[in-house]
């Protein structure tokens, strides 16, 4: 699978210099990213693209070639994967569309293409996909990428890997990830999924350099497999599926049936397989930051800090609807905070009122974080002095310390929180809603690792091999 | 077991008959009302003396579908006339030839669950358990777990259902007996993984008689 991310020789099979050819774009993206890779334009004429090697046919590259990348009509698409086959390309790229979708023709040149893959042992990404991206080499064949708009993300490579079915998706991630605190690590578009799926690629991201793997799907396409590949990682899978109507069997005989449709089995294969499923599109790019920033919240007992009394009242409401709790401080605990100055409670939600004093955040925070009543802390600091970014900038550290998360909002305008957001590196999220849903998919990864942890036990329990089971997941 | 199916299959029969159905999901760990297939009105008087009163009478064939709607269930038979009246009302009605009449104990209780299995296009056997009664197409209130199942995976299904304060103490009936639908609910994963030719399965209702559910009714439909 890695070859299908950094490919030491790729061949852009469709490429040539005619005006507004697609696959051309991949040929100037690989150049504009200098790509370490030897990249080959094959067309009809031989003639190089944006200063790639142009050939007739794959056949006629004097070199291994890798990676196929196929951008062409989908009737021409069988006989040149059978090119690639004779030239030894075991990793193919189909991003042309008008296969077994598209119904008619297309089912011919499906079965005809999956001959040629079965014949002669190569591994399909596609067809009608985008392909891969992968930040930390450069390496991009999704097709229309114009370098100067998003070449950012290539600036500054991350840990989040996405696996999406739209090219749509990907752009959102990558544009709004311009201002956030995560990066994304590889992308990959994988179309109808004839060969390659959303498994395989779980199962690929669980042993590279990915700390949280997203999925946008429009389908699944063999469950029990997907829901094994989720079951082996201890990596944060987060999930956004459309197609939340309900298409249930309307003619069956079972009343079971008319009860279930197919979003109705996927939240559950999803809560079963530990996969945490996204409830917007949006919390694809804003929920990564909380696992790769903070340490997960292993009860659900939160304090709320804030410094404007309505935002108290705001935030333990979210809390509640989300499932989790406003922690009850201890009497200890309060006489603690009401010694570190003239505090307006000193109750949950602590509220410091207009505090000037940075180390009188810092106590505070210190003490919530400390606490024993506390597993996670939901800090809603009005910036409206310099101490409170200060302090707000050590509470991420803090509660490395701790081992306990803080999912921070500032109620200030958007522009200022993505200002503040980018340039001091500091997690913070967009909406009350936001962070507070943060802190609930971070529980939820934590109850997802201790039924992963049950589950490797329960199996290797099964297998009576008599020792202590070994568990796959540390918590 | 294998029998039951697979001479159901050989007469491509869609379904298996509220008894066979039962026997087998009795045979998975799901516990099923008291029953027996009553062959003549002898039969049916002396299993219902046997049973003690009252007790219920249904018509059963693998081809009878809405049977309550037919008239085929007769309900709280509290005497051996009523009885008696119950299997000449049913044979009188019968018009597909029924393997017998089941002759149940009536179970009581307040609270009533369904359990079921479908087979999704994607993930394949799932199990369902959700709150019965009258309202349960309405409410929809129901969890699912793809099979096989874990113990833990049934017993979170009983806490996502939204009635899941019904499985504790209710109206001074005490808590269900959870372990066994947390049985019922592995066994006909297992089932499911075990049988392919079984599509879905529909118990409506299981009714707690004090805190053991009872699978009252049952349909087992076959792939065709």
């Amino acid at each position: 699978m890695e070859t299908f991310f950094n490919p030491s020789s790729v061949a852009v099979i469709g490429a040539s210099n005619t005006f507004l050819n697609l696959a051309a774009t991949i040929c100037n993206l690989l150049k504009h990213n200098n790509y370490h890779g030897r990249v080959y334009a094959v067309n009809r004429k031989g003639e190089a693209v944006h200063g790639c090697p142009g050939y007739t046919s794959v056949l006629d590259i004097p070199d291994t070639v890798d990676l196929a990348v196929i951008l062409l009509s989908a009737q021409h698409v069988p006989q040149i994967v059978r090119d690639c086959g004779e030239k030894g390309i075991k990793n193919i790229i189909i991003e042309s569309a008008g296969f077994s979708e598209a119904g008619g023709d297309g089912h011919r040149l499906q079965a005809e293409m999956e001959g040629y893959l079965t014949r002669y042992g190569m591994r399909l990404l596609g067809p009608n996909c985008l392909g891969t991206l992968n930040t930390h080499n450069g390496f991009c064949c999704f097709y229309g990428f114009i370098p100067e708009k998003y070449g950012e993300g290539f600036v500054a490579p991350g840990t989040i890997s996405y696996i999406i079915q739209s090219g749509g998706i990907g752009v959102l991630v990558l544009d709004s990830f311009t201002r956030d605190v995560c990066k994304v690590n590889k992308m990959v578009s994988i179309g109808n999924k004839s060969d390659i799926d959303e498994a395989d690629l779980i199962e690929y991201f669980d042993s590279d350099n990915t700390e949280v793997i997203g999925m946008y799907l429009e389908n699944v396409r063999n469950g029990s497999k997907l829901m094994d590949a989720a079951m082996k990682t201890r990596k944060p899978i987060l999930a956004f599926k459309v197609g939340r109507t309900s298409e249930g069997s309307k003619a069956a005989m079972s009343h079971t049936a008319g009860m279930a449709n197919n979003d109705v089995i996927f939240e559950s294969a999803c809560r079963q397989a530990g996969i945490i499923r996204l409830k917007s599109i949006s919390e694809l790019h804003s929920m990564p930051k909380i696992f790769t920033t903070m340490p997960l919240l292993r009860g659900n007992r939160i304090a709320v800090v804030t410094n404007s009394g309505a935002f108290g009242g705001i935030a333990a409401d979210l809390l509640v609807e989300a499932g989790l709790e406003m922690a009850v401080l201890s009497e200890e605990t309060q006489a603690k905070l009401a010694k570190t100055g003239q505090l307006f409670n000193a109750k949950n939600p602590v509220d410091l009122g207009p505090a000037m004093a940075k180390q009188m955040f810092l106590d505070i925070f210190e003490i919530l974080l400390s606490a024993d009543e506390v597993d996670g802390l939901l800090p809603v600091p009005n910036v409206w002095q310099d101490v409170v970014l200060e302090a707000i900038i050590e509470l991420v550290k803090m509660c490395r310390h701790y081992e306990k998360p803080a999912a921070l909002y500032i109620p200030n305008a958007i522009e200022k929180i993505l200002h503040i957001r980018s340039k001091y590196q500091i997690p913070v999220f967009e909406s009350p809603e936001e962070a507070t849903r943060a802190l609930a998919v971070s529980h939820q990864q934590h109850n997802y690792l201790l039924k992963k942890e049950r589950h490797a036990y329960e199996r290797n329990n099964i297998k009576g091999n008599g020792k202590e089971a070994e568990s796959a997941v540390g918590v | 077991m294998k029998e039951i199916i697979s001479r159901a299959m050989g007469r491509k029969q869609r379904a298996l008959s509220e008894y066979d159905s039962k026997s087998l999901i009795h045979s998975a760990g799901v516990s099923t009302v008291r029953e027996k297939l009553a062959r003549s009105r002898e039969e049916a008087l002396l299993f219902a003396k046997e049973f003690g009163y009252p007790v219920v009478l249904k018509g059963c064939s693998d081809r009878l579908l809405h049977k309550t709607e037919k008239g085929m269930v007769k309900l709280n038979l509290g005497s051996a006339e009523a009885v008696g009246a119950a299997w000449d009302d049913i044979t009188g009605k019968d018009d597909i030839g029924l393997d017998g009449v089941l002759v149940q104990e009536q179970v009581r209780g307040d609270r009533e669950f369904v359990m079921g299995l479908i087979r999704d296009p994607q993930f394949g056997p799932c199990v369902m358990f959700g709150l019965g009664g009258i309202f349960t197409e309405v409410l929809k209130d129901a969890s699912f777990r793809v099979a096989p199942l874990s113990e833990f995976d049934a017993e979170e299904m009983l806490e996502e259902i939204s009635a899941r304060d019904m499985l504790d103490e209710f109206r001074g009936s005490p808590a269900v007996d959870r372990d066994q639908l947390v049985k019922a609910l592995v066994g006909l994963g297992d089932l499911a993984m075990q049988y392919p030719d079984i599509a879905e399965i529909d118990i409506n209702p299981v009714i707690v008689a004090g805190n053991k559910p009872v699978a009252v009714d049952a349909l087992v439909v076959l792939n065709s």
